[in-house]
């Protein structure tokens, strides 16, 4: 959704149209998640009456889908691959092998025994 | 020996007054732990590495000095263009 974009590119990875978007929704849920927050402790609290519960529920199921935290995925910054991604490195595997084996990443080295 | 539950729950009003927790005996759901989880939106927002400085403003700082520097890529870019413009009139 273009009005989540930013106006100008402010990436300095990897980008293409599925790594700008997935952005967008972490900058659209951090903006949102206090009233995420709210109107999911309004939904989880029994002691308060059912119909406040409801309606907070209906806010919440009728937020924006980019401020949903289930909307975000980790992609590769170096190819923007949104499957087999080590979070640690933020890398997909192939991309990983190639810097490890490069000796771009401290710390890790192929393992030989 | 049994310990009567008054006195029990008066241990667990003093213990949760000592460690600022809410008093809840009956284990009412109060939705306190959403209240209680950290806000992870910084750390998921800054996920991506952002763009630190365009050509454009590395161009601008050497301005003063009346350095030039060459943007290869755009020449690149501008040169594929103008052969473009050269083979389809």
């Amino acid at each position: 959704m273009s009005m989540f974009r930013a106006k100008k590119l402010d990436l300095g990875c990897f980008t293409n149209i599925r790594v700008i978007r997935d952005h967008s929704k972490r900058k659209a849920y951090e903006a949102a998640e206090a009233e995420r927050q709210a109107l999911r402790y309004i939904v989880r609290n029994t002691t308060l009456p059912a119909r406040t519960r409801a309606t907070a529920q209906l806010q919440l199921t009728q937020m924006h889908c980019y401020t949903r935290p289930t909307q975000i995925r980790n992609r590769c910054i170096l190819g923007g691959k949104g499957r087999g991604i080590f979070s640690d490195f933020k890398m997909s595997r192939y991309n990983f092998r190639l810097q490890a084996l490069a000796g771009n990443l401290p710390g890790v080295k192929k393992a030989s025994w | 020996m049994s310990v009567p539950r008054a006195r029990l729950l008066d241990l667990m009003r003093a213990r949760c007054e000592l460690f600022a927790t809410t008093f809840n005996p009956e284990g009412i759901r109060t939705g306190n732990k959403i209240l209680r989880q950290r806000l992870k939106g910084p750390a998921l927002a800054s996920y991506y590495p952002r763009k630190i400085v365009t050509f454009r403003q590395f161009q601008d700082a050497f301005k003063p000095l009346e350095l030039e520097v060459d943007n290869e890529e755009e020449i690149d870019r501008l040169e594929h263009i103008a052969a473009y413009a050269t083979l389809f009139p």
